[in-house]
């Protein structure tokens, strides 16, 4: 097998050698478009080496080649042609338009379709927007580029999962997160986080599956005209990941990626060192007990003594590589794209790690001519090492904060000593502990397309997407007496098998097209969880080691064995005349197990129309626009999800009525632990979208502006039912949400120039969420249905408001003349004993009014830089875990605070950010308020890149390789959010329930790193 | 040529996908039993019907009701910390009480397990019940009859503690809802409202009837055709039917198997003694049948909230010979750490298997006393016959006469801690507690709980008890 890759390895050098040694002369011509005009641009290569220039402005070129050779001239929209040269030295060439090349091609729902003729509303982060953006994520993508796509980076440890929204919140208690589609695999959707070793009820983020060097395009869909084809998995909308592919003769292009990468922090809070703690806590008691005791009084040691500095003790400088080597092109009947990458990934924190590969193979080949075959492959190892996170003593970012500074968590021999309270020797857990995800995922699938008739083709795809994970959970005795640990092994198998009919034709200036697609997918897991208590030692790490092992019955939260069924049958009909006047419908039926037995049939469709303005006879003399459209939709999509937020054990069966075993007096027995629900249907959403895109100067101008009011109804709701039933409660379809909004997209070549050119991607949308009705026995003075479920006593869910509102009592701070702190009740009025419940007022909301993003890129020469930016701004945060971190007495005043602490009041006139230790308020300063809320506003420089590619000046002298390119990133170089969130990221890592946006405890700090890397192409 | 290929290819590949449709019905959870799957397999079936007794060993239909009744009465103190279990100690107790909430939601979860059976098995063919027995059309209606016999159960336990007894007004006061389907999605026919107390009882009747006309005599730890005769003389005693309460005593008192039995090592254990009493196995989930951690000291991985209370001991040691005295009952310390007495009727306090008696012997000798006594009878022994045999085995001499009193008192001693006092004082129109007042007498509002909550919440047509 080596030798053979020698050989071909070798005999791919010999040519290149080989070709160098021709006779070699300068050929010069002209080059002109099919009306006669010179094209400049236009590109000139000699085949089969890596010389080639450009033609001028004037359309005119000079190249250096040998007889025999031959010259290939390709410019966008024109068709290639190719020259070999003769005997003379001057060769001009007139190009034709190429009417299928133009037609720039969108991925939109099972398909594809021409960008001018699209009249769904979608977002496209495509190649223009990609190609300089380095990321480790690819989720990083999506951040900031597309409108009426937010995506809040969770934090900067690895593998905990993104936030993403498309067009707010939909649903309360279904599933809120997209679809992910990968080359059309639809992906596991169940909530599987904690597969990522994340503790919390997102799906698995499925860009940690995929390199992002093989990402072509990302597609997202908004409307119901582009949503409606998934049916009951359309509603939150549609993340299409479209993979590189090669193309049909295209010569081989292999391209070598590489980087490194170093990570920091960017911020956390401030905590006092161990000689402030120990002045603060003595301080404090002697005002409090009228005493004069030094530290050493209380425990503290003196001051001097030695004490820890326990973020510096988990934090580290991250060091990070990635190689990823792609091979692409084809032949005159195939095309392929195979690649494979490598990541090794450190974050910041000690104990987070992440080891990747890869493997991408996707084949495309006209096997007959009336027979076409392929597969999209992708193979991912993915090893997770992850920290806990948030509310958890475990979690090193929150337990550094809160652990007593005086604590020195090493003995003099250097051996870590059991903490002496809950919170464990954080720098022990970070250090010694174990959370190892294993996950290997295949995503891919083979097709085969038989072309019936030159109009008709069948296809007919088959796709999986497999997961096999274990996770290790492994707690060192230092940490957990004895020590503890439990292994899950997980198969998630998802497979799908479509059949479809695909018609296309043209009569005169009508156009159609038609799509019958027959869909099938099943989804089945099958899951073990062994726990294990008592180690003889540290030693023994598996949980076969340990002295007494459990087997649960639930991983998770779901069944051993789980599963689910789709069946669905969509259409798609799309007509247009003469270009200007398009019309599209489409429609699917689908049954899902998961639903009701007498509701498990849905029916979607949507109908969406354009009209074309910029072909219309009166606009042709208008040259400064190339082009206007205007377009509609209105439709429906579904959301099936009905388990996402619902506490209940029963995967996907919740509509069964289910009988779970029991005993008495030792005889088997089963009894009824859910009752049927044979009602129970999904989720809907209905849509209306309008929306205009243009195009203006010569192209240099995109302004697209949209419109959509999205209404859910049937939302899923838990409710009690007549206690007669024997049963406590049920989900119900009741209650309905609405978002509506608009999207803004503008992009700009600022300047265009042969040397220097600046081009502008900005967006923005605007987002309205209001809760319509809801089910609840709670009403207000108002009328109003609410609930505070969920809310955690910090968001309330209420008719009228938009979802999760903060609802919070509101703080004043400390009164300079009295050293009380004060807050307001329920009228305004200024008081220092609240009543947390009673005096909650609305204090804010959750959800931005408008966010998005814009991304400069500067091309000067050789030269690139790619500034990428995102925003957000109306949403306020609520950070849970300043309730211990600040204040005198979280857990009885044994942990650490804020160095803001040291700010209490003493005397009449100070500004103090705590009370008076005396004052009566005291103890409550740090009681749940509007004091944990903050402003959520933020600008954020997400991704700073710097590009250089080596000249032709240098590459000509560089046979080898046709492009050098060398780049460095920064991410998170810059953010401009509120003075009061010293220490705080505004972008916060809420649990993603709908029911507690914008709600954290302490967010692990994001990361920032800087990046250099060298692209080869050859 | 070529088309003949492409129609063999694109045979070929839709082959492979024909009848997915019927997969979505496929789908079966695998760690539960569906509705369908209870039915059609007779294991499954027979474990439903087991399903029922296992609703019953939820301490807080079943365990939980019989403490209060004692330490509402005169027989236990309540000294334990639970607020709920305070209030209703200190008839203060409204209907947002949880204790009260489960007494009442485990009434209906046992019902809906019970009409499970009910409902559904009568339409159940032997050909669709994959390992059917050939008497399987025998065994259905005696499982139904097992089911009839839970239900029944549960209701009585229900109409004792959230309606007045029969001796107000006659029976006409407000009862139990009475359900009789098993919930499917539709919620209207579980909003029932309530019956009276003479409706709810002739529901009982008739359960107990059914179970009694078509269930073995003797029938393992499971219902028999005597345990719904014994629950059947306490209904008619608690109904004043007198000759009738005699009579199913008498019945059950002739049934070959079930006699007094001769000590008190029948706690717990198998005996003749027991017609019915709900067993708790190591093995069997532990939830909710807490109840005998409240009767047992700390010492024996109790709580120590129920020492007895003083006026019991009082009148045990009028007779301090007593072997119910002497023998069972244990001195130790209570929740507050002062010296008590205890009951060791249920001793396993630290596995919560301890098994709670429902019907037996010692009750049924009184019943038939009481009635006989009452309707001026002797059906199959005197009054003073039956007080004497529960005399003679707790080693107390033989009365001459027997009164009312003798009788009560009797029953009192016999029957204390086993959730039998509060009913024995209400119906024979005696204030709860010795020198109680207004509060706790017989007919007051809060000497019956509240309806809970979430029932009247959920059910437009729920009503209230009066007071609450």
């Amino acid at each position: 097998m080596r030798s053979k890759l020698t050989l071909m390895l070798a005999s791919f050098l010999l040519l290149c050698i080989n070709f160098s040694f021709g006779q070699e002369k300068t050929i010069s011509g002209n080059v002109t478009d099919q009306n006669g005009l010179p094209l400049p641009g236009v590109s000139v290569v000699v085949v089969g080496t890596s010389s080639g220039t450009q033609t001028d402005f004037d359309g005119n070129y000079s190249i250096s080649a040998n007889v025999g050779q031959v010259l290939r001239f390709s410019y966008l929209g024109q068709r290639t042609v190719n020259m070999t040269v003769g005997a003379s030295s001057a060769i001009n060439v007139q190009m034709e338009e190429d009417a299928e090349a133009l037609e720039e091609v969108v991925v939109v729902a099972y398909g594809t379709q021409s960008k001018d003729k699209i009249v769904q509303n979608v977002s496209i982060v495509g190649e223009e927007a990609l190609e300089n953006l380095v990321v480790t994520s690819p989720d990083q993508l999506l951040r900031g580029q597309a409108a009426g796509v937010n995506v809040v980076n969770t934090s900067g440890l690895l593998g905990t999962p993104t936030n993403i929204q498309i067009r707010g919140v939909n649903t309360i208690n279904g599933g809120s997160q997209p679809l992910f589609v990968i080359d059309g695999v639809v992906l596991t959707d169940n909530s599987n986080g904690f597969l990522q070793g994340a503790n919390n009820n997102r799906s698995a983020n499925p860009f940690s599956f995929i390199n992002p060097g093989d990402i072509e395009s990302l597609t997202v869909l908004k409307d119901a005209g582009a949503t409606a084809l998934y049916g009951t998995r359309g509603a939150n909308g549609v993340v299409l990941i479209t993979t590189k592919k090669g193309k049909r003769g295209q010569d081989a292009t292999v391209t070598i990626n590489n980087f490194v990468q170093f990570t920091d922090i960017i911020d956390l809070p401030e905590v006092l060192t161990a000689d402030e703690y120990r002045q603060f806590r003595t301080d404090v008691a002697n005002i409090q007990d009228g005493t004069s005791l030094q530290p050493q009084d209380l425990g503290l040691g003196a001051i001097g003594d030695p004490g820890s500095d326990f973020v510096d003790l988990i934090g580290r400088t991250g060091f990070s590589q990635h190689t990823d080597i792609s091979v692409r092109g084809g032949t005159e009947n195939s095309s392929y794209f195979i690649s494979g990458s490598f990541d090794d990934q450190e974050s910041f924190a000690i104990g987070n790690d992440l080891t990747r590969w890869a493997f991408r193979l996707n084949l495309d080949t006209q096997a007959t001519n009336w027979l076409r075959v392929g597969t999209n492959v992708g193979i991912t190892n993915t090893v997770l090492n992850t920290i806990g996170t948030e509310n958890n003593t475990f979690a090193p970012f929150t337990s550094a904060l809160l652990t007593n500074p005086t604590f020195i968590p090493r003995d003099d021999q250097g051996n870590f000593v059991r903490s002496p309270n809950f919170i464990p020797n954080i720098e022990a857990v970070a250090r010694l502990n174990t959370n190892e995800t294993d996950n290997t995922r295949i995503i891919g699938s083979i097709f085969g397309e038989i072309s019936l008739t030159p109009n008709l083709k069948f296809k007919s795809e088959f796709g999986v997407d497999r997961q096999t994970i274990g996770v290790r959970l492994r707690r060192a005795d230092i940490t957990f007496a004895g020590g503890d640990a439990n292994f899950r092994a997980v198969t998630d198998d998802l497979y799908r098998v479509t059949n479809s009919l695909n018609y296309t034709n043209k009569f005169g200036k009508h156009s159609v097209s038609g799509l019958l697609l027959q869909e099938f997918e099943d989804r089945r897991r099958r899951q073990t969880q062994v726990d294990g208590v008592g180690f003889l030692s540290d030693g023994l790490t598996n949980v076969g080691s340990a002295t007494t092992q459990t087997v649960s019955t639930t991983v998770g939260g779901t069944p051993t064995r789980t599963g689910s069924v789709i069946t669905g049958y969509l259409s798609r009909i799309s007509y247009d005349y003469d270009d200007k006047y398009l019309l599209e419908l489409s429609g699917r039926f689908d049954r899902s197990s998961r639903l009701g037995d007498d509701n498990n049939t849905g029916t979607f469709w949507s109908v969406a129309g354009g009209w074309t303005l910029s072909n219309e006879k009166f606009m042709e003399n208008v040259g400064w626009i190339n082009f206007l459209s205007l377009r509609g939709s209105i439709g429906t999509a579904g959301n099936d999800r009905l388990i996402d937020n619902l506490s209940i054990n029963r995967g996907n069966f919740l509509p069964l009525g289910l009988f779970g075993t029991g005993q008495f007096g030792g005889l088997a027995a089963t009894n009824v632990n859910q009752p049927a629900n044979p009602n129970l249907g999904f989720e809907e959403t209905r849509t209306i979208d309008v929306g205009l895109r243009s195009s203006f100067f010569n192209n240099r101008v995109d302004f697209n502006v949209s419109y959509f009011k999205r209404n859910t109804t049937d939302l899923l709701f838990n409710v009690p039912i007549p206690e007669q039933t024997g049963d406590l409660d049920q989900s119900l379809n009741s209650g309905e949400l609405e978002n509506s909004g608009w999207e803004f997209e503008l992009a700009a070549d600022i300047i265009r120039s042969k040397d220097f050119n600046w081009n502008l991607r900005f967006n923005l949308n605007t987002l309205d969420n209001e809760v319509i009705a809801i089910e609840s026995n709670e009403i207000d003075d108002q009328g109003r249905r609410f609930t505070d479920v969920g809310g955690g006593g910090v968001s309330r869910l209420r008719e009228g408001s938009p979802l999760s509102n903060f609802f919070l009592v509101r703080a004043v701070g400390v009164n300079a003349q009295t050293g009380d702190f004060e807050w307001l009740d329920i009228d305004g009025n200024v008081t220092t004993t609240p009543n947390l419940n009673t005096d909650r007022v609305d204090v804010g909301k959750a959800l931005p009014d408008f966010a998005g993003g814009f991304t400069h890129t500067i091309n000067y020469k050789n030269l690139d830089l790619t500034a990428a930016f995102n925003y957000s701004v109306g949403n306020d945060i609520f950070v849970d875990g300043l309730r211990f971190i600040d204040g005198f007495d979280a857990i009885g005043g044994t942990i650490n605070v804020r160095r803001q602490n040291l700010n209490f009041w003493r005397q009449p006139g100070d500004q103090a950010f705590l009370p008076s230790p005396a004052s009566a308020t005291a103890n409550n300063a740090n009681q749940l308020s509007t004091a944990q809320l903050f402003s959520g506003d933020y600008l954020r420089l997400n991704n700073l890149t710097v590009g250089y590619t080596l000249p032709n000046s240098i590459m000509d002298r560089l046979d080898f390789f046709s492009s050098v390119r060398f780049y460095g990133t920064a991410t998170n170089l810059w953010t401009l959010k509120g003075d009061d969130l010293d220490g705080i990221d505004p972008e916060n890592n809420d649990s993603g329930s709908p029911l507690a946006l914008g709600q954290s405890f302490f967010t692990a700090p994001q990361a920032r790193t800087f990046l250099i890397g060298l692209n080869v192409q050859f | 040529m070529k088309i003949f290929k492409k129609i063999i290819f694109f045979f070929a590949l839709t082959l492979l996908v024909w009848g997915c449709e019927s997969r979505v019905e496929d789908i079966e959870p695998e760690d539960n039993l569906s509705t369908d799957a209870v039915f059609s397999n007779f294991v499954n079936l027979e474990a439903a019907v087991i399903g029922v007794y296992d609703g019953l060993q939820d301490g807080d239909l079943i365990g939980t009701p019989d403490f209060i009744a004692d330490f509402t009465s005169d027989n236990v103190d309540f000294v334990g910390s639970f607020t709920t279990l305070q209030d209703i100690r200190d008839f203060d107790a409204d209907a947002t009480n949880g204790t009260i909430d489960n007494i009442w939601f485990d009434v209906f979860d046992v019902t809906r397990d019970a009409n499970n059976i009910i409902v559904n098995l009568e339409n159940i063919n032997a050909d669709d019940v994959q390992g059917a027995p050939a008497n399987f059309d025998a065994l259905a209606i005696q499982f139904i009859a097992e089911a009839r016999f839970c239900r029944a159960l549960a209701y009585l336990v229900g109409v004792n503690n959230f309606a007045q007894p029969f001796q107000v007004d006659n029976g006409n006061t407000l009862g139990m809802p009475i359900v009789t389907e098993f919930f499917e999605g539709d919620v209207e026919p579980f909003q029932q409202p309530r019956s009276t107390v003479n409706e709810t009882h002739a529901f009982i009747e008739a359960d107990l009837l059914f179970a009694m006309n078509n269930l073995p005599a003797s029938n393992g730890i499971r219902a028999s055709s005597t345990a719904a005769r014994g629950l059947l003389s306490r209904l008619y005693l608690y109904r004043e039917q007198w000759a009738a309460a005699a009579n199913m005593a008498n019945d059950v008192v002739n049934t070959t198997g079930f006699s007094l039995a001769s000590d008190f090592s029948f706690y717990n254990n198998t005996s003749s003694e027991h017609l019915f009493q709900v067993i708790n196995q190591p093995d069997d989930p532990a939830i909710g049948s807490d109840f005998d951690t409240f009767y047992n000291p700390t010492s024996n991985n109790g709580r120590g909230d129920l020492p007895i209370a003083q006026d019991l001991i009082d009148a045990f040691e009028a007779e301090p010979t007593d072997l119910r005295f002497t023998v069972l009952t244990f001195s130790d310390v209570d929740a507050g750490n002062n010296p008590g007495l205890f009951t060791n009727k249920y001793p396993n306090g630290a596995t919560n298997e301890s098994d709670p008696n429902v019907i037996r012997m010692g009750e049924i000798h009184l019943n038939r006393a009481e009635a006989n006594l009452r309707g001026g009878t002797t059906i199959g022994a005197t009054p003073l016959e039956d007080v004497n045999a529960i005399r003679a085995r707790a080693g107390l001499p033989a009365l001459g006469s027997v009164t009312l009193d003798d009788i009560l008192l009797e029953r009192r001693k016999e029957l204390a801690f086993e959730g039998a006092r509060r009913m024995d004082l209400l119906r024979n129109n005696q204030n709860l507690k010795p020198g109680g007042g207004a509060v706790t007498a017989p007919g007051a509002n809060f000497v019956i709980l509240p309806i809970p909550d979430d029932e009247l919440n959920g059910n437009p047509n729920a009503q209230q008890n009066p007071g609450y």
